[in-house]
């Protein structure tokens, strides 16, 4: 009976699951490939419900497994059994569940769409749908009792060395899947090809960096990093033109995503109006350069200054801009620094909107040239995703240099106790100031690539939500931690842009994803060292602590 | 001796209320002195006016000849002046190392290019820290965790590291808020004698705001006894154990004339917040 409880929980989540992707119309987009996904999140599902729960007899695991794949693959079934009847009957349920169509049912029962309007009996092809699921949770739950533990006590230095090199293999693992998905020969997924490309791609990017997080420094961790590093840099010559956009827009986000997280994580400023920057950014090099703009078309004889020297200028004015709304809220912390910035982005944007006369107000500025290196123009989604990727880098050396100097500890100390790490000397007005500029010229750099990238520019593009996901991102990947924001990029940017084939769902994915995550990892995905001590420091010890005495 | 630290005719004001009322206070270089008084007497502000926290409405505050009053704490802090706290207020989330190196903040030199683009001198300065930090870990008897958080720190070992890191600014005085609140008997010894450790072995002068008498007793040079924001006393330990003002402030009135001498613990301070004076 307790067995049963014990799976009964799980089974029903994980049910939960498979209806939702199914639901939204997996098997209608992915044809009977989506069987091997439900049949991918059974088996990782109980194996992990197994793994949580030392300590179980076999017996017990494996009946519990039964369950976990038993219940959801007979609900599944039995819902894909009554739409088919309904479907052979004509009965449509597409007003409620769009996705629902023959081809969908199709899809899970190894018929065709005809044979399912026709009334051929769908129980063979659902029996061996059940039979593949629940076979996948067993094999979980299976796998699960392999003695891991024993890995552990190994002591010969060889298996050691080759242990630890293994967090090492998955990442090329998939990169190798990713390079096979490009030869020609290969067509797994059909027209989807690139979006399976694209996930390969995110998914190798996080492994790696968890992978560097794992592994000890060394020789290993230096070739690895050359490797993956090489292979990124591959990346956008063995693209296509659709992937490399969307990745460019990804880094784009990776570059605000690590200034905010000065600003934010480091120095524990809470600005929620940190698209005013990237507005700047963009709108200084677009007016500077478009054709359209009022400047190009008023001062005479002014032809518009070229990407290489617009983007200083867009960081000088991001600057500018930083320090203006860092020094009248400098006296402010916590939800009135949130207001008052929250107010700062939204004047930006108004301001964009109703100078009509030079900023084009709704109507926005159009043809932002691309840079050129001798003529040669960088306008395609590869250029700008070379461009940004070599951006990135920079910014990512000097926010990693930053964090580890004197100016780095002095932000922490600020986001800990202000009036203490005043005490100590630290100059608060400039502290604050330091943390609002560099974020201003970050945001500052980004806008003006993503004005290179959209060509087009609107003051619609930089709307609260821009803020507000900048934020989600930081807080995903980790607060406070640079690898965290590339994750956090990848999955709340990158992610649904591969997602928009189950468009209608993807924003409610996104809303379960992120309050499952704040959940069971509050510290975000790859969070900060310091970061996940602090989070989960009564767990790994228990040193005992006498209470504060304040008198 | 010279005088270090001095505050002449001071007054605090929050609103009505006469937080410190025409306070004047010599600390000699290379003294130990201690500031007591009952809950409320107006001790800790004291401390805010000299770190500059507060600004006094009148009255000037010297530290080394020059007047001190009104200066941010950043700036105070860089002409000599470290401070604890009473309820400790370390940087929790960094580690012991981490603390004391955020301490040594006005002696860095870095800025924000240089933090980048590191040069030369950026490495021989970080070590030089680290070296530092170390060596005043090792002084507070911490030197095996500088890598724990200071919030996983033992509460003695939390109120160590709390001084290691006042010291780290290399001050020519330290003002400790009750360094010993809250601990065992044997810790009081200990931080006793580490605060004397302070004074003989760095020559740096100490201001103390202590509730336990016997540390008070022990070590202070000088008292200077606060109530309802003004001086009542000050002088030598005996001088102070037999005054009959202080006998008052802290056992209320009518005490002094049954007892020759004050066994003030932390016992006879709360029940003077409990039944107030009078």
């Amino acid at each position: 009976m307790r067995t049963f409880v014990s799976g009964l929980r799980p089974a029903l989540i994980v049910f939960a699951i498979v209806l939702y992707l199914n639901l939204i119309g997996f098997p209608l987009k992915f044809g009977s490939v989506a069987i091997w996904v439900f049949a991918a999140v059974l088996f990782l599902f109980s194996f992990v419900v197994s793994r949580r729960a030392k300590g179980s007899s076999p017996i017990l695991a494996i009946t519990r497994s039964l369950i976990i794949g038993l219940l959801p693959s007979l609900g599944l079934a039995l819902l894909t059994y009554v739409f088919a009847l309904m479907q052979a009957s004509q009965v449509t349920v597409q007003a409620v569940f769009a996705q629902i169509l023959p081809p969908h049912t199709a899809a899970l029962t190894g018929l065709t769409g005809e044979q399912v309007i026709a009334g051929e009996s769908v129980l063979p092809g659902l029996a061996s749908l059940v039979l593949i699921l629940t076979s996948a949770s067993v094999l979980g739950g299976v796998v699960s009792l392999l003695p891991y533990e024993k890995l552990k006590t190994i002591h010969s230095e060889k298996t050691q060395s080759l242990l630890s090199t293994l967090p090492l293999l998955v990442p090329m693992a998939l990169f190798t899947a990713y390079l096979s998905l490009k030869l020609p020969s290969v067509q797994l997924f059909g027209s989807q090809e690139n979006i399976f490309g694209l996930l390969l791609l995110y998914i190798f990017f996080g492994a790696s960096l968890f992978a560097l997080r794992a592994i000890p420094q060394g020789n290993a961790k230096t070739s690895f990093m050359i490797v993956a590093m090489l292979a990124t840099l591959s990346v956008p010559l063995l693209n296509d033109q659709f992937q490399n956009s969307v990745l460019g827009f990804v880094v784009i986000f990776i570059i605000m995503g690590i200034g905010l997280n000065i600003v934010v994580g480091f120095a524990g400023l809470l600005d929620l109006g940190y698209v005013a920057f990237f507005a700047v950014g963009a709108y200084s090099y677009a007016l500077l350069s478009s054709p359209d703009s009022w400047i190009l078309q008023n001062v005479p004889g002014f032809e518009g200054v070229t990407f290489w020297a617009g983007l200083p200028i867009a960081i000088v004015l991001g600057l500018i801009a930083g320090i203006l709304l860092g020094i009248p809220v400098l006296r402010l912390r916590g939800d009135y620094l949130a207001i008052v910035t929250l107010g700062f982005g939204e004047i930006i944007r108004l301001i964009l909107l109703n100078l009509r006369e030079y900023t084009g107000g709704p109507g926005g500025v159009i043809g932002v040239p691309p840079p050129f290196i001798f003529d040669v123009s960088l306008g395609k989604p590869r250029d700008i995703l070379f461009l940004s990727l070599a951006l990135s880098a920079i910014v990512t050396f000097i926010a990693v240099r930053l964090r580890d100097s004197r100016i780095g500890r002095s932000w922490v100390a600020m986001r800990e106790d202000e009036h203490v790490a005043q005490a100590m000397g630290i100059n608060l007005v400039s502290t604050k100031l330091l943390a609002f500029a560099f974020g201003a010229v970050f945001a500052s750099l980004s806008g003006t690539l993503y004005a290179v990238r959209q060509v087009n520019i609107f003051p619609d593009n930089f709307a609260l939500d821009v803020s507000i996901n900048v934020l989600a991102l930081i807080i995903i990947g980790g607060i406070g931690s640079i690898e965290g924001v590339v994750i956090g990029a990848i999955a709340l940017i990158g992610l649904p842009e591969v997602l928009r084939s189950v468009n209608e769902y993807r924003i409610v994915t996104f809303a379960a994803l992120l309050v499952a995550m704040m959940a069971i990892r509050p510290e975000g995905l790859l969070p900060s060292l310091r970061r996940k001590r602090e989070l989960h420091a009564g767990e790994q010890e228990n040193i005992p602590r006498r209470k504060k005495i304040a008198r | 001796m010279p005088t270090l630290l001095s505050i002449r005719n001071m007054t605090k004001r929050f609103g009505g209320l006469v937080a410190v009322n025409n306070l004047s206070l010599d600390v000699e270089e290379l003294s130990i002195v201690s500031l007591i008084g009952p809950n409320g007497a107006g001790k800790t502000t004291v401390f805010n006016c000299i770190t500059g926290f507060y600004s006094p409405e009148e009255g000037s505050i010297l530290f080394q000849g020059h007047p001190i009053q009104g200066r941010s704490p950043d700036r105070v802090t860089a002409q000599g002046i470290a401070r604890t706290y009473q309820n400790i207020r370390l940087f929790a989330n960094m580690t012991a190392i981490e603390n004391i190196l955020v301490g040594q903040h006005p002696l860095l030199k870095t800025g924000w290019l240089e933090a980048i683009l590191h040069p030369p001198r950026y490495h021989s300065e970080e070590k030089q820290a680290l070296e530092e930090a170390l060596r005043l870990l090792d002084f507070v008897e911490l030197s095996k965790q500088g890598d724990n958080l200071a919030s996983s720190l033992a509460y003695a070992a939390q109120r160590k590291l709390e001084i290691a890191r006042a010291l780290a600014s290399k001050p020519k005085i330290i003002l400790l808020d009750e360094p010993t609140a809250g601990m065992s008997p044997k810790e009081t010894a200990d931080a006793t004698r580490f605060i004397k450790r302070l004074r003989d072995e760095l020559g740096i002068t100490v201001l103390l705001i202590e509730h336990d008498m016997h540390v008070v007793m022990g070590i202070s040079e000088n008292i200077t006894v606060l109530d309802y924001g003004s001086k009542i006393a000050e002088g030598q330990a005996k001088q102070i154990q037999t005054n009959p003002l202080v006998i008052e402030a802290y056992l209320g009135r009518g005490a002094a004339s049954g007892q020759d001498q004050v066994k003030t613990t932390r016992a006879a301070t709360s029940r003077t917040k409990a039944k107030p004076k009078g």
